[in-house]
């Protein structure tokens, strides 16, 4: 709770004054959970024009007031406008049947998860009873292609014990572009009757004009349904350029359908960075990643998230 | 958020200055810039205000006069430049020297994806182009892939390695390693370790398994340039159970610039010793305070800044 506001109980109208006083206490409490500075300016604003004016209700503090302010404008950031329902959808692209499986590929700078948590999504539509291609599509990073093998063949392993979905590793070593190995991979999964298609790509800096660049070919070429980018919440300032450069990667025609933030687990109540992705880009939040296996992966539970933020 | 003009802006506050402005005006208008930057840049709040305290101490303790600019400057410079270094017994605790002819074991920790596994190629190949029999042990039994990771790094950079395929013991296969390497009369042994996070214990406790095993002269925590307010408990948990004596700063050539390392640098009294700046084995520096100073404010060249 923000503790340092003062006690003031119901009927006081509040000034500019006092929202000056306390969104500096705000801003700064946002920025230790790892709010970007701009995106904790923006929240403030906000609180600040809804309420300056109002007056508190009986038997409510400013500190309430605020709280409950801010608690609204972090929920409008973190609500998604968008369907989540990807299994949903992958389902009725199944039911279709015969064509082309659902291409869902990952990006995202280096070392976030992006191998990790694609292997995670891979296990979920696997419970789901999905034939799986997944695309080692991440041809430089030295050992990314072994990294995706074992991941396939514990998935494997795990699927044909609980009798669930099929899964199969689509490779074609290392040094190849990595949009013609990807395009491969769809016309393979196409042709063997998988349902879904993972393309795991390499990691890349956000300022990288060149690696960026390849990313607008990489999806005409393998034309995934959906982009999910892997941020972690580890991450401070730069998520929102992070996310903001990727989500401008596509061209003007494509966008992000999705953001997965990772490594959840490491950082307490310090989540701000989900906050600085959504708020940059508006893309919603598909999963959190919480952990290292393959069951750590979450919805994003708004309140639990607005929770931590405000308290 | 545009940092790189702010060389500009310090210098606008003080050009009023010259134009008859007022002191205490310029030097809170630049205090404002140089903070904001700051908080802008990921560097954590207390130590932003410490130093926003600091200058202006060492302002006011100074008479009123012509050379207030120059104080003013001086003040700041010295303060920025303070935020990453350490004091001298913790620097020359991280000093390592290696001794040809003796084994020196590097140990490795640091949050999962940092870039341990990277830099420690790239640490290999430094100390190899400088004459040292050097080898790599992939003591990550744990990340898919992992070893394939190390053993190709090392492949490149035609480093000789170590691990295991199949045993699933780090503890085992690091003390397995730096054995061999030792009876090998190798000079410098690099532990490469999984990524773990304070939260899970159990990780903690493999890391001070794996230390008490292979007895490192050195261990070196790896950050991300891109880490932001988590840098600071994090690293302060891996000091208390790794006691790691320096730190490289990995990803530089990103859009980050390590300003959240920088609470790192702070809370655990350890310096930085080598920045990482691309994916590449050769792509590792020296650290200069100055300099990481310089890039991290957007500052052009901070020398210039005490000139003008
Ligand atoms: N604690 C935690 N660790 C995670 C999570 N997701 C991934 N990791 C770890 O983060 C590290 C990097 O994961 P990868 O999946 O290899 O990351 P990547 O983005 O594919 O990396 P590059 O391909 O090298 O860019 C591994 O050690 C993973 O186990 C998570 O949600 N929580
Ligand atoms: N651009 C850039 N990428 C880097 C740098 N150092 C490491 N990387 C990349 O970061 C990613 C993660 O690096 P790793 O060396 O696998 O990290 P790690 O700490 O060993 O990861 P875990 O073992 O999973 O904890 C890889 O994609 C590396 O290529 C650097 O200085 N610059
Ligand atoms: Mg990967
Ligand atoms: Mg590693």
């Amino acid at each position: 709770r923000f503790g340092f506001l003062k006690n003031i109980m119901g009927g006081k109208t509040i000034t500019q004054e006092d929202m000056d006083k306390v969104t500096a206490k705000v801003e700064e409490q946002l920025m230790k959970k790892n709010v970007a500075k701009e995106v904790a300016v923006h929240l403030c604003d906000q609180v600040s024009r809804s309420l300056v004016g109002c007056t508190t209700n009986s038997w409510t503090t400013v500190e309430q007031t605020v709280q409950q302010a801010m608690a609204d404008a972090l929920r409008k950031i973190l609500t998604p406008s968008a369907s989540l329902d990807l299994l949903h959808e992958v389902q009725r692209h199944k039911k279709l049947g015969g064509g082309r499986p659902y291409v869902i590929s990952v990006v995202g700078v280096n070392g976030v998860g992006k191998s990790t948590n694609l292997s995670k999504i891979g296990f979920w539509l696997l419970q789901n009873k999905m034939r799986l291609l997944v695309a080692a599509c991440d041809t430089f990073r030295s050992g990314a292609v072994e990294q995706l093998g074992v991941h396939v063949n514990r998935l494997s392993e795990l699927a044909g014990r609980q009798g669930t979905g099929e899964v199969e590793l689509f490779a074609q070593g290392y040094g190849k572009d990595p949009a013609h190995t990807a395009e491969k991979a769809v016309e393979y999964g196409e042709k063997h009757g998988f349902d879904v298609v993972l393309i795991d790509t390499a990691g890349r800096r956000h300022s990288d004009k060149r690696l960026m660049g390849d990313l607008e070919k990489f999806a005409k070429r393998a034309r995934p349904n959906k982009i999910i980018m892997v941020g972690e919440a580890l991450v401070g300032t730069d998520s929102v350029q992070q996310a903001r450069n990727f989500n401008d990667a596509f061209g003007k025609d494509r966008n992000l359908d999705f953001f997965l933030i990772s490594k959840c687990d490491t950082v307490g109540d310090m989540i701000g960075s989900i906050v600085n992705m959504t708020y940059a880009t508006n893309i919603p939040v598909l999963f959190v990643g919480t952990g290292q296996h393959y069951t750590d992966l979450r919805t994003l539970s708004v309140d639990w998230a607005v929770r931590l933020l405000t308290q | 958020m545009v940092l790189e003009d702010l060389g500009k802006r310090i210098n606008g506050a003080f050009a009023n200055l010259s134009k008859g402005g007022d002191i205490d005006e310029a030097l809170d208008a630049m205090l404002k810039e140089v903070c904001s930057a700051l908080l802008e840049s990921d560097v954590n709040i207390k130590l932003v205000s410490q130093l926003r305290q600091k200058v202006k101490n060492s302002v006011k303790a100074t008479p009123n006069g012509a050379s207030k600019k120059k104080v003013i400057q001086k003040a700041l410079f010295d303060e920025l430049v303070n935020l990453v270094g350490v004091d001298e017994s913790a620097a020359s605790a991280a000093k390592f020297k290696p001794q040809k002819g003796k084994s020196n074991v590097v140990m490795f920790v640091g949050l999962q994806g940092s870039g341990k596994t990277t830099s420690c190629t790239k640490l290999a190949v430094y100390y190899q182009r400088r004459g040292f029999k050097v080898g790599l042990v992939c003591a990550d039994t744990f990340r898919a892939g992992a070893f394939d990771q190390l053993k190709q790094n090392a492949t490149k950079a035609k480093i000789p390695f170590f691990g295991s395929y199949t045993e699933t013991d780090p503890v085992a296969v690091a003390a397995e390693g730096v054995a061999k390497f030792k009876k090998e009369k190798f000079e410098i042994i690099i532990v490469d370790t999984s990524g773990r996070h304070r939260q899970e214990s159990e990780l903690f406790t493999e890391m001070v398994d794996i230390g008490a095993a292979v007895k490192p002269d050195s261990t070196i925590m790896v950050l991300d340039a891109s880490i932001g307010q988590a840098a600071e408990p994090q690293s302060r948990a891996f000091k208390d159970a790794s006691d790691f004596g320096s730190i490289i700063l990995t990803k530089m050539d990103g859009h980050a610039k390590g300003g959240g390392a920088i609470s790192a640098v702070a809370a655990t009294n350890t310096p930085i010793i080598f920045i990482g700046t691309g994916e590449h084995i050769h792509d590792l520096e020296a650290f200069s305070p100055k300099q990481f100073i310089s890039k991290l404010l957007g500052i052009g060249d901070l020398q210039g800044l005490m000139e003008t």
